[in-house]
Formats: C-alpha cells, sequence, structure tokens
C-alpha cells in the first residue's frame, strides 16, 4: 500500500486550509504579545469558550443556527475583557511571570467550567451548511467546501486586522503603546483602554476561529483548547512573535506540516512532527520568520 | 504688577521602590515665563517632571495647574488640560513615521477635529522643515537633532499652554542645540509657558526668565536670572566650567 503523490498533494491542501484555523489564533496571540510583550495563554481557552456561550444561547433560545457565528465571537470577546482584568490589569505591568501564570490558570478555569457544565461530554455543533456540502475537483485534487470557506474567512478577517492597526485611530494607538509606552502616555493615549481594545479585538477573532473549528469538525469539546492553544502559540513562535505575516504562514505551515505527518506517519505521531518543527525554529531561527512586526513598522 | 502662576508645586515627594528622590520639592512656574531648573545628574530633575506629567504618583505633596489641584490625575487628563512634556531621550516613537508621531501627539482631537489636526500638521512642517522632507520616514531612522525636533512638535500637537522640557539639548552638536534654544525662545515668546531642565546652564542662562537649583532631591535655590548670576558659589558648585 504505496502512498501516491496525489495523496500527499491532497493532504497538504486540506492541511493547509485548515491552518487557517492556527492562522487566527496564531494572529490574536501576536496581536496582544505585539502590543504588551506579553502572552495571553487563556486566549485559545476563551475563544473556544466563546464558542460554547454561542452554541449554548442559540440551543436556550432556539435562534438560527448561524447566530453562533455572531453570538459566539462576541462572546469570546467579552472572556478576553475578563481574562485581561484577572491577569493582565490587576497584575503590576512589570510581573511578566505572574501575568502568564495567571493567564495560565485562567486557560485551565474556563477548561473546566466547559467540562463542569458539559458533563465532560462533547457537544454536536452545527456545520457549516452548504459549505459542508460543497466539494470541488481541479484535476485529481478536491476542495472541501467548508474548509475553503474557513480559509477565505481568515483571509479577510487578517485583512480587516491589517486594516484597522495602520489605517485607524485604534491602530496608530496600539502601536504607539507597544514602541514606547511612556511616550504613548504622555501624547495622552489611555494604556489600559488600548489595551482592552486590543484584547476584544483578538477575542472576537479567536471566537471566530473557535466556531470555524467546531463547526469543520462538528463537534465542540474543551478537548480543542490545548491542541489549539499550543498550535496557536507555536504558529505565533515560528512567525516570530507580534509579527502579523509571520502568524498566518506559519499557521497555514503547520496545518500543512501536520495533516502530511497524519497522512505518512499515522494520528498518533502527529503532533511530535508539529513540536520538532518549532524546536528547529527555536534553534535556528529564535527570532521566527518575521520577528516583531506591530512594533517595528 | 501682578503674576499669574500656571504652575504651584508644593512639598513634592516621589520614590522609586526604596529611593526617594524628591525629598519636598517646591516651584512655582508665572504664566508666560520661562523657568529653568539646573542641577547635577541624579538631582531628581526627571523625576520632578514625570510627577508633574502624572507618569510617576507623589508620596506627598501638591501640584496645582492654573488654580486647580492636579495631584494624582491621569496623564491624559493632564494633557487635555494643556500640560505637555517632551521627555528626556525624546522616546520618539521609532517604528511609527514622522507623520504618525505627530498624529498621535494630538491623540485626543484626533477623533473630533482630525481636519485641524491635519492642519496643526501641516504649521508643525512649516516651523520644521525637516519633519516635512522626512515626513513618511520612520522616528527611529532620524538623528539625534531631528528626533529631538520631532518630539518637540509631538508635544506641540496637543496644544499645551506649559511645555516641560527635559534635557532637550543633550547629546547634540552646538550647532543643533543652538538651533533647538532659538525655538525654545520662540515658543515662549508665542506665549507658551515653559519649565526647562537644562544640563547646559550657561545656554538656560541666556534664556531663562527664572531658576531652580536642584541637588540630591531637594531644591536649594529659586530666583530670577539677576539673583542666581550673583550666587558665585552656586555657579561653581553646579554650574561646571561652561558658565561664563
Ligand atoms: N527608574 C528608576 N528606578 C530607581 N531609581 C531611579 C529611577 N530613575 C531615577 N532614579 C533615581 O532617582 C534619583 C533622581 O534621578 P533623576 O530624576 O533621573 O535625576 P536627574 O534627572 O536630575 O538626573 C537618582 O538617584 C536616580 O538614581
Ligand atoms: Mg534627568
Amino acid at each position: 500500500m504505496g502512498i501516491g503523490f496525489i495523496d500527499i498533494l491532497q493532504s497538504l491542501i486540506d492541511g493547509i486550509l485548515f491552518g487557517s484555523i492556527y492562522a487566527l489564533i496564531g494572529l490574536g496571540f501576536t496581536l496582544i504579545f505585539g502590543a504588551m510583550e506579553k502572552l495571553n495563554m487563556a486566549y485559545a481557552a476563551s475563544s473556544i469558550g466563546g464558542a460554547y456561550v454561542g452554541l449554548g444561547i442559540a440551543t436556550l433560545f432556539s435562534l438560527p443556527l448561524v447566530l453562533i457565528f455572531f453570538i459566539g465571537p462576541i462572546a469570546a470577546g467579552l472572556l478576553s475583557i475578563l481574562v485581561y482584568l484577572v491577569s493582565f490589569r490587576l497584575i503590576p505591568a512589570s510581573n511578566h511571570l505572574g501575568s502568564l501564570m495567571a493567564s495560565i490558570g485562567a486557560l485551565f478555569f474556563i477548561d473546566e467550567v466547559i467540562i463542569h457544565e458539559t458533563q465532560g461530554s462533547p457537544l454536536t455543533f452545527p456545520e457549516l451548511g452548504i459549505f459542508s456540502e460543497a466539494y470541488f475537483m481541479l484535476g485529481d485534487l478536491g476542495f472541501r467546501g467548508d474548509l475553503i470557506f474557513i480559509m477565505i474567512f481568515g483571509l479577510v478577517s487578517m485583512g480587516v486586522i491589517i486594516y484597522l492597526l495602520y489605517y485607524t485611530r485604534l491602530g496608530l494607538a496600539t502601536r504607539a503603546v507597544s514602541q514606547q509606552n511612556i511616550a504613548a502616555r504622555l501624547c495622552g493615549i489611555p494604556i489600559h483602554a488600548t489595551n482592552i481594545s486590543t484584547f476584544v479585538l483578538a477575542g472576537i477573532l479567536g471566537g471566530f476561529a473557535g466556531c470555524l473549528a467546531a463547526a469543520s469538525v462538528g463537534v465542540i469539546s474543551p478537548l480543542l483548547t490545548i491542541p489549539i492553544t499550543i498550535k496557536g502559540l507555536v504558529a505565533a513562535v515560528i512567525g516570530g512573535l507580534g509579527s502579523i505575516r509571520g502568524a498566518i504562514i506559519a499557521g497555514l505551515l503547520i496545518g500543512g506540516v501536520e495533516n502530511f505527518f497524519l497522512l505518512v506517519r499515522g494520528v498518533n505521531e502527529r503532533d511530535i512532527y508539529v513540536f520538532l518543527l518549532l524546536f528547529v525554529f527555536l534553534v535556528l531561527r529564535p527570532n521566527g520568520l518575521f520577528g516583531n512586526e506591530i512594533s517595528r513598522d | 504688577m501682578e503674576e499669574k502662576k500656571i504652575l504651584e508645586v508644593e512639598g513634592l515627594e516621589t520614590s522609586y521602590d526604596m529611593i526617594k528622590a524628591l525629598k519636598g520639592v517646591s516651584i512655582s512656574a508665572i504664566t508666560g515665563k520661562l523657568t529653568c531648573i539646573l542641577g547635577p545628574n541624579g538631582a531628581g530633575k526627571s523625576t520632578l517632571l514625570f510627577t508633574l506629567a502624572g507618569i510617576l504618583n507623589p508620596d506627598r505633596g501638591k501640584v496645582i495647574f492654573e488654580g486647580e489641584d492636579i495631584t494624582n490625575q491621569q496623564t491624559s487628563n493632564l494633557v487635555e488640560k494643556g500640560l505637555a512634556l517632551v521627555p528626556e531621550n525624546r522616546l520618539i516613537f521609532p517604528h511609527l513615521t514622522v507623520q504618525e508621531n505627530l498624529l498621535a501627539g494630538a491623540y485626543a482631537r484626533l477623533a473630533k477635529e482630525r481636519e485641524i489636526v491635519e492642519q496643526d500638521i501641516s504649521e508643525m512642517y512649516a516651523r520644521f522643515p525637516v519633519l516635512k522632507e522626512r515626513s513618511s520616514q520612520l522616528g527611529g531612522t532620524m538623528s539625534g537633532g531631528e528626533q529631538q525636533m520631532l518630539a518637540v512638535a509631538r508635544a506641540l500637537m496637543s496644544k499645551p499652554k506649559l511645555l516641560l522640557m527635559d534635557e532637550p539639548s543633550v547629546g547634540l552638536a552646538p550647532l543643533i542645540v543652538g538651533e533647538i534654544f532659538s525655538i525654545i525662545k520662540q515658543l515662549n515668546e508665542e506665549g507658551i509657558s515653559i519649565v526647562l531642565v537644562e544640563q547646559n546652564a550657561s545656554k538656560a542662562l541666556e534664556i531663562g526668565d527664572y531658576f531652580y537649583l536642584l541637588d540630591q532631591g531637594k531644591q536649594i535655590f529659586g530666583g530670577s536670572r539677576e539673583a542666581i548670576l550673583k550666587e558665585n558659589i552656586i555657579k561653581k558648585a553646579y554650574l561646571g566650567e561652561s558658565a561664563g
């Protein structure tokens, strides 16, 4: 039983398309890091948490399921504010380790709340309607409609983020705060409000990614948080913490690499190679593909 | 003749963790005048300006700006009230363009009066032609003198009534120092009250109206130019040989 060239190409395509989710989560990590030089480890947890809230509210009030994709991101944005308050705002700015530990705490707290509320069992998550059924052939290669939707959605959100950062007052404030905190204060820029905006923005992005991830698998489970946290983080690090381009490219790369190894080595070994990739980068290119971009230009 | 005080500082004490950097400083600045603060390295001059601008909070003492107690107020409020600081080492946003640095300086006004801000930037370019040439260049790529001009222009973008300046001439070539001082003089003549911290005492003596000497967190002299020129001891001890 041999693996043909077409199989490999097909697995890379599926992987890269699914990698948009890692790219979105990596982008969220990188945005927050760019603004505060701190990692928010609870980021993927609040993203999945938002998707849960969206699903919960839609089910409770029998709303059209498409609304999950609006309620989820908003809930994730609000959860991000809570995470900001307990893990960043209340801890002295100079205490980087304190914020890191507190945000890891928030990660497990959110996970535990989800496990408690759902008695630990996964819930069915609505798939992406017509997109899930669509399938395009190009020669011998196939393209899943839901994955193409995720990819397009991912690219659009990245465009929106770049627009916000470089062409709006909020973006100017975010970049100013990240480059020269004291000068930003002297310009009258409200530091905390700016940081909260960055968290909300990243949170909304993560909420979308969480909903998309759950929709593409068809179930949502707290078991999603750790792999998404880690792969998003790996994407942010390989891309270069603070680099928007980097997070996007690395997220897609990780998607491709993991799906390739899924094909050739099986599901049990898949993640080993993703982490090997992380070590290769940390040793050979510790600043990632692009270094810190938000506070660079 | 009645002179209004734009700034009054009473018994200000500020510390960093263990070190008490200000041990009861009382100074005032008269509206429309140029007040200079001199003193050796480590005297507490920068700490004083950071406390006035709300970056540091004092342990004790009062800061009164235009008759209002502003002690412990947020920097963003102070900027809107008309108090701006050109900080030591300029603190330019290195990866924002010159234009974006100026926009950031007008941050509070940006939402409401974007067009007026654009006009003010044009005025700033007329005042500092070198900034116009470099408007799309990144702040961090400019020379020290250019960065200092940018730091001053950025502070002016908030339309301050009182401009605090921390050693604007330090590390610059003599020609540029002359230029900076003539800009300071001109801003003051245009009606902006100025508190200037300077190492270059002889230059400060040329343009200042009132002088304070700080040493080890305490203010040890305060008075007019005539008064400070008479104080030979102070001159020898703190103004060094550069004082003519
Ligand atoms: N960030 C800081 N942390 C601790 N001590 C500081 C800090 N900044 C200044 N100091 C101390 O406070 C005192 C006053 O410093 P500063 O206000 O910078 O003086 P000046 O501007 O007159 O040179 C000095 O003893 C200095 O070592
Ligand atoms: Mg100083």
